[in-house]
């Protein structure tokens, strides 16, 4: 039944479409009246697209309005003879102007050629918002915009992490430092447990199904704009809880072809090494530890003599010095029918450990083409090839993995044997050595782990204008992503007899996307409407070989029959589909108060019938108090808008096919040989419906001493209702759990942004800053059950080290307390329980990982030809919790080497309040606030100097620009914390709660840049 | 629409526009809706499954999947009781002081609770849906029923010998959340009826290794019969197996010789009642193979973890006829724990591609538990027969090399034993027969004998909380017809 009157509603849809196209035809039969045509161009000749002009016969107060064309040009088709008519012209970035007292004569063509001087005012500018533009005055929602020279400001392999610091409100978490690492992208704090929390990335009108990282350089960006509040977001539905970042690439202009060229070329190395036991002292405090435990002591003097004082430095055998290159070239222009930009550029970063890579080459083309006055044709299209070598082996304990090994692989052990093979540390003559320990030279020379990737975006519209108030637009685009892993761990690698496994998927998203706009102004009154009906569809699949046992390495991945033993092949096909109908009424009076509502409604084949749609209202309301007459006298004010908006999002927290009760396949072993089995899977599917978060916000954009200072401010509540959650159940039922919507958390916060030209004459000196506080709270959890998660696993220490719980933030650390020492030189934890022993009862709140605050400052000075400018970003008041400390500081006995404080500052009779207990072996380590640290940092993100040659001096009539720069990136960090670097995340990912471990994961890096940029 | 000759239509005049506009807007419109909310998977639904005799069989292989892919619980639960046996050291974490389970073995324990119950779940999916099926015949339902009622019976087994009476999820309740707990005694009335359906069902001859026969049937119930005290029910089981003759003991003549019975390469053997089977392959080996080697020797490809050890100087060890081949089966090694630290190489896959990779199987109940069960119920009921001393003879003469039915010099004489000192000779060639089976504890639990023995070995007082494991509370907070102290297992 469902199904019938959802196709009625399609008909429905299409019936509209249809009219109108009729419509169209209609309208293009009518006899042309006179002509109206002209160009507008700035002061220095250049053509200024997207120009309003309005036409108005001062007679009849008939009124129409147009806007030019990428050439600059516009035309008013059927004018009626007489006037006086006026025409205004307004932009973005340009003042209005008006010119008056023309006269028209039929079939006289009125050619008008029209200057218009640029303003600094930021008022005009033009924000691109979901589903069409507005100017940034008429804006009603909270949207921050960053712009393509922040992003391409300093080098780094992504997009996302270009965005850190830049916007109020968005906080960027680098999961770790490896090249093509991940990133994690909260706009005002967390809502979801069950699904992602990171926003819908939208490229040039293209849904993203992921984020743009892999598919765009940053030098291909115009600029990001961040949708933050549900007023701006909800026309995005059932996507938009997490915020909506819109990205604009570059578009040609029509004009003589220009050519942009830059390249640049830095050299990275760790940001810190950590400070690690040498040979002697490692030597000299396991001897201790065996005094300890009793056992005879592992190193006779002569022993420790022999190792020399330093012995072995893990970190600088798998750390290097390594280049990363961004090479861009982007050549535009066009004429004025047809616009272009094409860019290709080639990224190669190698990273901080030896061997691992990430090469990214892209190409990326624009074109614009007017079919006809009234008809225009837009393609958009990116290939991006990705090829990187991952070292990420990380996690695991006691030196098992690759990150665990450079710090736990002891000093006095040479990495080679006399025959050149790789020591073996867990056998060597010291047994008391972690057998699981592995040689991390193992993991950068016998395994590897390569990706490739081709991603496509493609993306095409037919933009129709019947009249000059109405645009209908129809587009189709295309995403996607097809990826092979090749993994393969060679013979050589320590136990391993050959391991390989090739790993491929195909993602394709396909989109159609339909929207009318209608846009009218009388008198004072400006409406703005959209309508649209858009339709998007994802379809994965994967397929998996592997097999082990080889007797050479040569194969490789490349010949999987060799394996002896061939793995279970695997493959997999999901496919969804999202429908959606939206709309958005826009109002404006005297540009004095604004309102804005939208509403769009998805169905989504993820959910179970009865439940696929889910409706997203929101509306927003804006008073622009300086244009009331009361305020003209205040000069020091030139712009004053309130805003208050509230509206519904929604989070597409399940997976396709979540809701079906499905048979999963697999095997298992009767005789020696495979059986296939089915089974249900262990969670018990369960009947859902959509998490909805609503937002209520309110606040003020103020301008300041003639628009010198800019300062914006935004109070927010995020209520994120039907939270869907997984409910345990008991285990006997074979079921492990289900999925429900259980559940409440809330967001609140303030976020502030100011902008200021503290200098503007000879030298200039800009200032940006932003801050944001954010706080996070969980309402209510199914039948208020605590949620433990945050596995900790490292052998010495399994528990879970986070907690959700009613009334408390999201991925708040829960552990025990530490109580001082025994008089034996043990941990004592506190019984919180004063029942005698200490139980998980005895666990309590011992960190935060939510910052209190996150900021960034910018500063650009410039005189003459240098510009100076520096970039700070950080967060405050955030706990990390230091996973990778538990084995590397506690595990004693095990012969891992450790940080040169536990040698110096640990438990004995002549230091009896030290940082670190007894080292004996016996001891028990429970999951403690000795972990958590303070994760704060204030880092220098940025530092760069630039020099713009004089072309014109230097005669060289060919160039338009050059510049030359050097810079330097995280070159300075002032923090607490002890490990590698502050800006880790490794247990990051969309829909983690388990925020703000270091758990061995890859190490950050900071760098110096040399690069020079020319324009031709 | 179809018809538009391409050529044509790129030569198309502009101002004709209008129509390529509406054609573009009635493909993109009309097409896109049909059907597009319908969720279409590529697999297989619980819904229109169980009907062919493939797909039940398909099902009921799903019985045994918790033994086997990325669960490291069964390799745990022998863990755990090994660690429990006289002659075994757990090593770190799996060391045992006999007062109750620390906190991570109460974590492990709660993980085979898991495993077992998943086991039951999928057991119960068949026993609920095959006789529904549209196109299966009867004699394969009740076969597959029967196994499902098997595979039910071996996992509340598991569940009841150490921790009492549980929750029985059976085929009518599967869906429910609450369930309360069962008597002891009413978990063992499901599984005695269970066999004696599988009894009944099950074929003579399994279709292949790995999956029970009507013989395996027989020895589960002597097992639990002997559990019970039902000793007499025990002997007549396990009796009607041995003259059945299905089964031999596979002859050996050097210790190396048992790989032949225990090694990676063996698909099955003569002695084979009912194994879990493993196969050399990443994920669907078997993991426990890592728990007792170390990366020294090679003895398993993929190193090891050397968890499992025993001293040269136990009395376990230090009474051990030398001749006896199995006693081989330790070797010396450093562990970095001191002197006369040995190892078990008894499972041992040097080609083992990786932790799950090993191909050795895992012997729940060999012909020799048959012949020693048999020989523990006799004596239980009053003292040595002939045909007991003969049982227990064959495993003994087989362990020195000798062929297993002929009488040999090493053989134990009626004449030297009482009921009392021959049950103590068959728990003790038990320990010896079984050595890292995971089958001591609980003998040593069922014969009462634990305390003695444990006390005598390790110098260790078992604390009576030590016998039943806790409910885990992955059960005790979800189940609401359980109550959280009342229900939980004394001392937890």
């Amino acid at each position: 039944m469902r199904f019938n009157v959802l196709r009625s509603r399609c008909n429905y849809i299409a019936l509209t479409f249809l009219l109108f196209s009729l419509l169209a035809t209609q309208l293009k039969a009518q006899d042309r009246a006179s002509l109206v045509k002209g160009v507008v161009q700035n002061n220095s000749n250049e053509p200024l697209p997207g120009v309003s002009v309005i036409i108005r016969n001062t007679n009849t107060n008939f009124t129409s309005g147009t806007s030019t064309d990428s050439s600059g040009m516009f035309t008013f088709s059927r004018v009626s003879s007489g006037g006086p008519y006026s025409f205004t012209f307004s932009t973005v970035g340009y003042k209005s102007q008006t010119s008056s007292g023309y006269n028209i004569k039929e079939g006289i063509t009125l050619s008008l050629a029209i200057k218009m001087a640029a303003t600094s005012a930021s008022l005009d500018q033009v924000v691109v918002v979901g589903y069409g533009t507005q100017r940034k005055k008429d804006l009603t929602g909270a949207i921050s915009v960053v712009k393509g020279e922040d992003i391409n400001s300093y080098p780094s392999n992504n997009v996302l992490q270009a965005l850190s610091g830049r916007a109020p409100g968005v906080q960027v978490i680098q999961n770790n430092g490896s090249p093509g690492g991940n990133v994690s992208v909260r706009i005002r704090g967390t809502n979801s447990v069950q699904g992602s929390n990171e926003p819908l990335y939208v490229v040039d009108g293209f849904p993203l199904s992921g984020n743009p990282s892999q598919l765009l350089n940053n030098r291909d960006i115009e600029s990001m704009q961040i949708l933050k509040d549900a007023s701006a977001t909800a026309i995005y539905g059932s996507r938009g809880a997490n915020g909506v970042i819109i990205i604009t690439t570059k578009r040609g202009k029509s004009g003589a072809t220009r050519v942009d060229i830059e390249t640049n070329y830095s050299i990275q190395s760790v940001t810190k090494k950590l400070e690690l036991m040498n040979a002697r002292e490692y030597a000299t405090l396991y001897n201790e530890g065996a005094v300890n435990d009793g056992v005879p002591p592992r190193f006779t003097e002569a022993d420790i003599a022999s190792f020399g004082e330093k012995g072995t430095d893990w970190q600088d055998l798998v750390f290097r010095k390594a280049p990363m290159s961004n090479t861009s070239m982007n050549i535009s222009g066009g004429n004025e029918k047809t616009q272009f930009s094409v860019a290709g550029s080639v990224f190669m970063q190698q990273g901080i450990i030896k061997e691992s890579d990430y090469n990214r080459y892209s190409i990326r083309a624009n074109i614009n083409h007017d079919i006809s006055e009234k008809l225009n044709v837009t393609l958009g299209t990116t290939l991006t090839n990705i090829k990187s070598n991952r070292k990420n082996s990380g996690g695991g304990n006691r030196g098992g993995t690759l990150i665990s090994g450079i710090i736990s692989a002891p000093p006095l052990l040479k990495p080679y044997k006399e025959d050149g093979t790789f020591t073996v540390l867990g056998t060597s003559p010291y047994p008391f050595i972690a057998t699981v320990m592995i040689n991390p030279l193992n993991f950068i020379y016998e395994q590897s782990d390569i990706l490739r990737a081709n991603t496509i975006l493609t993306n095409a519209a037919l933009i129709y204008k019947p009249t000059p108030d109405l645009t209908i637009r129809i587009s189709g685009g295309i995403e996607n992503t097809d990826d092979r892993t090749d993994m393969y761990t060679t013979t050589k690698f320590l136990n391993s007899q050959g391991v390989a496994s090739v790993r491929s998927s195909q993602f394709r998203s396909l989109l159609s996307e339909n929207t009318i706009t209608y846009n009218k102004t009388f008198d004072k009154n400006r409406i703005s409407a959209l309508g649209g009906f858009t339709y998007q569809n994802f379809h994965n699949t994967y397929i998996e070989g592997s097999g082990s046992g080889f007797i050479s390495d040569i194969n490789q991945t490349y010949e999987l029959q060799a394996a002896r033993t061939a793995g279970i092949p695997v493959s997999s096909y999901v496919n969804s589909t999202l429908i959606s109908y939206l709309g958005r009424l826009n109002y404006s009076y005297d540009d004095r108060i604004l309102a804005t509502v939208s509403f769009r409604s998805d169905g989504a084949s993820k959910y179970t019938e009865g439940n696929k749609w889910g409706y997203f209202p929101s509306g927003a309301l804006a008073w622009r108090v300086s244009r009331e007459k009361f305020f003209r006298n205040i000069s020091a004010i030139s712009d004053l808008k309130l805003r208050v908006g509230w509206g519904y999002t929604g989070s597409q927290a399940i997976d396709p096919y979540a809701t079906l009760n499905q048979l999963i396949s697999s095997k298992t072993v009767f005789g020696d040989a495979l059986y296939t089995a089915y089974a249900p899977g262990t969670r018990l599917p369960g009947d859902l419906k959509w998490e909805t978060t609503e937002t209520k916000d309110i606040g003020f954009d103020l301008e300041l001493l003639g628009n010198r200072l800019t300062i914006t401010a935004d109070y927010y509540i995020k209520t994120t209702r039907d939270l869907l959650n997984v409910v345990a159940l008991p285990s006997s039922m074979g079921f492990t759990s289900t999925i429900q919507n259980v559940g409440m958390i809330e967001n609140k916060g303030f976020e502030l942004g100011i902008d200021a030209d503290v200098m503007k004459r000879a030298f200039n000196w800009n200032i940006n800053a932003n801050i944001s506080f954010n706080r996070n709270k969980v309402l209510k959890l199914y039948s208020g059950q605590d949620i433990l998660g945050g596995a900790i696993g490292v052998t010495a220490v399994q528990d879970n080290a986070n907690i959700l719980r009613e009334g408390r933030p999201i991925g708040q650390f829960y552990g025990y307390v530490e109580d001082g020492y025994t008089d034996k030189g043990k941990i004592k934890y506190k019984d919180l329980n004063r029942d005698g022993v200490i139980t998980n009862v005895d666990k309590t709140y011992i960190g935060d990982p939510n910052p209190d605050f996150i900021y960034g400052f910018t500063s650009s000075m410039s005189y003459k030809n240098f510009n100076f400018s520096f970039f700070i970003q950080g967060v405050q008041g955030n706990d990390l919790y230091n996973v990778s400390a538990i084995n590397n500081t506690l595990d004693y006995g095990l012969g891992l080497n450790m940080p040169r404080e536990v040698f110096t500052n640990h438990w004995s009779p002549s230091n009896l309040n030290p940082k670190y207990p007894q080292f004996a072996q016996n001891s028990t380590t429970l999951a403690s606030n000795r972990f958590v640290e303070d994760g704060s940092f204030l880092r220098l993100k940025n530092i760069q100097l630039s020099y713009n040659m004089n072309v014109e001096k230097l005669g060289v009539k060919w160039l338009r620009n050059l510049q030359i720069y050097a810079s330097g990136q995280n070159l300075l960090t002032l923090t607490k914390y002890s490990w590698w670097d502050p800006e880790v995340n490794s247990r990051g990912g969309p829909n983690s709660t388990a925020q703000g471990f270091d758990y061995y994961s890859y190490p950050n890096y900071k760098s110096i840049t040399f690069g020079i940029q020319a324009g031709l | 629409m179809n018809n538009i000759n391409t050529s044509r239509f790129l030569r198309f005049p502009l101002r004709r526009y209008n129509a390529v506009l509406a054609a573009a807007l009635l493909l993109i419109t009309f097409s896109s809706c049909k059907k597009a909310l319908l969720e279409e998977p590529k697999s297989l639904s619980v819904g229109t499954f169980y009907n062919t005799a493939a797909e039940v069989e398909a099902a009921a292989n799903a019985i045994y999947l918790p033994y086997h892919g990325g669960s490291n619980n069964y390799a745990e639960y022998f863990m755990l009781l090994e660690s429990f046996s006289d002659y075994c050291v757990g090593r770190n974490t799996y060391i045992t002081t006999y007062s109750g389970l620390s906190a991570t073995n109460i974590n492990r324990a709660g993980g085979t609770w898991t495993m077992f119950y998943l086991s039951i779940r999928n057991a119960n999916l068949v026993i609920a849906n095959a006789p529904n099926g549209k196109n299966i015949s009867q004699a394969d339902i009740d076969k597959f029923v029967g196994e499902a009622k098997f595979m039910r019976a071996f996992n509340y087994f598991q569940l009841v010998k150490n921790w009492g009476g549980v929750p029985l999820h059976i085929e009518t309740n599967i869906t429910v959340t609450d369930v309360k707990r069962s008597t002891a005694a009413e978990v063992y009335e499901l599984i005695i009826s269970d066999l004696l359906n599988a009894e009944k069902n099950l074929p003579d001859m399994a279709a292949v290794s790995g999956r029970p026969s009507k013989w395996s049937a027989k020895t589960l119930l002597t097992d639990v019969y002997l559990q019970t005290g039902n000793f007499a029910g025990a002997r007549d089981k396990a009796g009607e197996v041995i003259s059945s003759k299905k089964y031999s003991l596979v002859p050996i003549s050097t210790t190396d010789d048992f790989q032949k019975i225990y090694g990676p390469d063996v698909i099955t053997t003569p002695e084979e009642v009912f194994y879990m089977k493993y196969t050399r392959q990443t994920g669907l080996g078997n993991y426990y193979v890592m728990f007792v080697n170390h990366p020294a020797n090679k003895f398993h490809g993929a190193g090891g973890f050397f968890i499992l050890y025993t001293l040269s100087t136990t009395s376990y060890f230090k009474n051990w006829d030398n001749n006896d081949k199995r006693k081989g089966l330790w070797y010396e090694i450093n562990l970095g724990l001191g002197p006369n630290t040995m190892q078990n190489k008894k499972f041992i896959d040097p080609l083992g591609p990786s932790s799950t990779g090993a191909g050795n199987d895992h012997p729940w109940y060999r012909y020799a538990d048959v012949l020693m069960m048999y020989a523990e119920a006799t004596s239980r009921l009053g003292g040595p027969t002939p045909a007991a001393m003969e049982a227990l003879n064959q495993v003994h003469r087989r362990a020195y090399g000798y062929s297993p039915l002929v009488p040999a010099p090493i053989d134990f004489n009626m004449a030297d034993y009482n009921a009392s000192n021959f049950l103590d000779l068959v728990i003790k060639e038990y320990g010896y027969e079984f050595q890292i089976e995971g089958k001591r504890w609980t003998q040593l639990v069922r014969t009462g004998k634990a305390p003695a023995v444990i006390l005598a070995e390790k110098g260790q007082t078992i604390i009576q909380k030590h016998y039943l494991w806790p409910i885990p509370v992955s059960e005790l907070n979800f189940n609401k017809a359980l109550d959280p102290i009342k229900d939980q297992n004394p001392g937890y």
